[in-house]
């Protein structure tokens, strides 16, 4: 399980956007998004490299908050 | 606008918005057609001010192709509207996102919204 924060995020929509980028990568299993907080749980069965998940959320037009 | 039905309103509205919003042009003057410069948006606990309501145009324009608006009921008086409806989003890979929102709105007399309180809930077919 990876957990991340999102920024830009301010509606249903976003987390839609956001949560369907996600799960186009191979072996992403499930995505939750919690809104106010903008945290991403993301679950696969294989290690997600950082820079998948960067590209993904910003080919959704969001930004991956630095750690 | 004020001989619309408040349903009527609500659909116009969001349709007129979203098909401006899609459709490309300055962000910022789209906006200012449809909320006031003070428009204080509060969804799901998220506030939204202008700017960023501005800001939040962006990744909706990269994302959405097409939305459609069922208003399953509104009530509408001089400034105040409230309304449930579904938004359905078609987004750029082929996904529709269905949200049902339960808005609150305070109206300027210009028929631009103020100031909206609202809560949704996810209703995409899985």
């Amino acid at each position: 399980m990876t957990t991340f924060q999102v920024r830009g995020m301010t509606c249903a929509h976003c987390a839609g956007f956001v949560t369907e980028e996600l799960e186009s990568l191979p072996g992403v299993e499930s995505v939750a998004v919690d809104l106010p907080t903008g945290n991403v749980t993301l679950t696969a069965d294989r290690p997600i490299r950082p820079a998948e998940i960067r590209n993904a959320v910003e080919a959704a037009g969001y930004e991956l908050a630095e750690t | 606008m004020s001989d619309l039905s408040a349903r009527e309103f609500v659909a116009n509205f969001f349709e007129s918005f979203t098909r401006e919003v899609v459709a490309g042009g300055d962000a910022a003057a789209v906006v200012d057609r449809y909320y006031t410069p003070d428009i204080e948006q509060v969804a799901d606990g998220v506030t939204l001010d202008r700017q960023r309501l501005i800001d939040h145009l962006r990744p909706v324009r990269k994302n959405v192709i097409s939305c459609a608006y069922d208003v399953h009921e509104a009530i509408r008086t001089a400034d105040r509207v409230a309304a449930r409806f579904t938004i359905h989003a078609e987004t750029r890979r082929g996904r529709t996102i269905s949200t049902e929102v339960y808005l609150f709105g305070e109206l300027a007399p210009d028929g631009r919204i103020r100031r909206t309180t609202q809560a949704t809930r996810d209703v995409s077919a899985s």
